[in-house]
């Protein structure tokens, strides 16, 4: 029955990967007028222009390593940053009171997620970070994006933490435990199942958030698209260009996450 | 396959769209005066965008957009969102080379000195860097740089124009210098693969020579740059920019190394009648 559904719904989704396909296929025929020869010609002379000569297609394949590098390295400072957050907060619901923390964790929630990612940036590149001249400038962003980042993990770990049923803790308590160890060894490993593809999904985001990582001079991948602008002075193929390749890897992610989430909902059925 | 036949009704209502043009009766540009009630663009942060708002006056909120990047600007004009881009000459003359139906009006708006900036109070390393230009002017190395770009440059061959042949002095006892700019203002600087040619880098190649150091070049938007030198994140900033008595208030200069360089307005060719 499950299998049947799945079979069903996948259909769906590819439905709409499709038309999305079709919606870029057909913009850059548009923009190429790919109904005359001469269009056609000077289309692909437009494109050995902006990705074929000088090896331009490199500015591109640089900007991606720095885009997965920082969403990388974010990734990780987020659910570091985020899983010691949220076990505050929780703890200080389940009567684990430790003076200033709960505070701390309130604050840099409301704080980091009430404004926006982009000033944040800014801030840490050009305040706090303002006489770190020799630091390459992508460890600032990792840190910049990694720790807004983490506002958002703790909130999709506490869902999770919550998300398990009271009886848990209470069984665990009554079994002796600690309060640290029933969360670490009963709580934690049952809601880490539950957020693993929302971790994903933050990874995702994060992918495409650090497209605003060109206003402290790094050269990710949007801004690599915006470099071969300014080199052929052409506006609108590098740009689908550069939609294109970050489409393709959200969509083999969100590919991935279905894996996962199914592979999870299976271990659990048994 | 319904969703996939919805989507291309989308896209092709879409197209059809931005591809119907409307109809223009407006008569053409003739001279710069009738700039001053149209819509204009420019690049953010740029003297282009002040001469557009002292020429727009009161209705600049309405009739000015300014964009991050020229090129966005350049697209702008040629979709009709703008009537005319400001900006300065050189980099103008090489959109007109590498772009079909574009033109520069003759008579143009004002002209400019462009100098590099430091952060207030830097004055060591602007008499240091004052010292190279005196010398780099004198022995004839700034005005080669100037005739290979005017040159080569403009007259269509980049190509031939190599990042990896600019000395940036790597390795020197003397410590970095660290240079802001905006690779996309080419002839002055611009971004190929993952170096950096033009005017500037190659001046400012040059200055770190004398200075014993190594240059290193931040690439960064143009309206960050004053925020990057008056912070400390770059000793200074070389990127075609213009010496102002507003940016003087922020800002220390050099002396200049252009002297007299143009603002114009760039125009379709089509809607501009000589």
């Amino acid at each position: 029955m499950r299998n049947n559904f799945a079979k069903q719904k996948g259909a769906g989704r590819g439905d709409i990967v499709l038309g999305i396909f079709a919606l870029f296929l057909l913009y850059l025929l548009y923009d190429s007028g790919f109904f005359t020869a001469a269009a056609w010609s000077d289309f692909n002379r437009r494109f050995y222009q902006n990705f074929i000569k000088d090896s331009r297609y490199m500015m591109l394949v640089d900007g991606l390593k720095a885009t997965i590098f920082m969403t990388s390295g974010a990734t990780v400072i987020g659910v570091i940053v985020g899983l010691i957050l949220s076990v505050i907060r929780v703890a200080y619901k389940g009567g684990v009171h430790i003076p200033l923390l709960n505070k701390f964790a309130e604050t840099y929630i409301s704080v980091l997620r009430g404004t926006p990612a982009m000033v944040q940036l800014l801030i840490w590149n050009f305040t706090i970070f303002a006489s770190a001249r020799d630091l390459n400038t992508q460890y600032i962003a990792i840190l910049a994006f990694g720790l807004n980042s983490g506002a958002y993990v703790a909130e999709i770990f506490r869902g999770g933490i919550e998300s398990i049923d009271a009886g848990q803790m209470e069984a665990a308590r009554s079994l002796g435990l600690s309060y640290g160890s029933s969360m670490r060894h009963v709580i934690l490993p049952q809601a880490l199942r539950n957020v693993v593809p929302m971790l994903f999904n933050e990874f995702i985001a994060l992918l495409k958030e650090t497209s605003i990582a060109g206003y402290i001079g790094i050269d990710d991948l949007t801004r690599a698209g915006q470099n071969i602008q300014a080199l052929t002075l052409e506006h609108s193929q590098p740009l689908v260009m550069v939609a294109i390749i970050y489409l393709v890897i959200v969509l083999f992610l969100t590919h991935l996450v279905r894996r996962l989430e199914n592979w999870l909902s299976r271990g659990r059925r048994g | 396959m319904r969703k996939f036949f919805a989507a291309l009704l989308v896209i092709s209502s879409l197209l059809i769209i931005s591809s119907s043009s409307f109809a223009e009766d407006t008569p053409k540009l003739r001279s710069t005066d009738q700039l001053k009630t149209e819509r204009l663009a420019a690049q953010r942060g740029t003297v282009g965008q002040f001469i557009a708002e002292d020429m727009l006056g009161d209705k600049k909120s309405s009739l000015l957009t300014t964009y991050e990047k020229y090129v966005d600007a350049i697209a702008a004009l040629r979709q009709g969102k703008v009537r005319a881009v400001v900006m300065d000459e050189m980099p103008a003359r090489r959109f007109l080379n590498d772009v079909e139906g574009l033109a520069i009006m003759k008579d143009s708006l004002s002209e400019e000195n462009y100098a590099i900036g430091f952060r207030k109070g830097n004055t060591e390393l602007v008499s240091q860097v004052n010292k190279a230009l005196e010398e780099i002017k004198s022995d004839g190395t700034l005005n080669k740089i100037f005739e290979k770009y005017y040159g080569t440059f403009l007259a269509g061959d980049a190509s031939s124009i190599k990042p990896e042949d600019i000395d940036f002095n790597k390795g020197a006892k003397g410590g970095k210098l660290v240079v802001g700019t905006e690779a996309g203002f080419a002839p002055y600087e611009l971004k190929v693969g993952s170096g950096y040619i033009g005017i500037d880098v190659e001046m400012c190649a040059a200055v770190a020579k004398k200075l014993n150091r190594e240059l290193v070049i931040e690439n960064m938007n143009f309206d960050a740059l004053p925020m990057a030198v008056s912070t400390n994140k770059v000793d200074m900033i070389c990127a075609g920019i213009t010496v102002t008595e507003e940016r003087k208030e922020n800002m220390d200069f050099s002396e200049n190394y252009v002297v007299g360089a143009k603002q114009v307005a760039v125009v379709r060719a089509d809607d501009y009648e000589k």
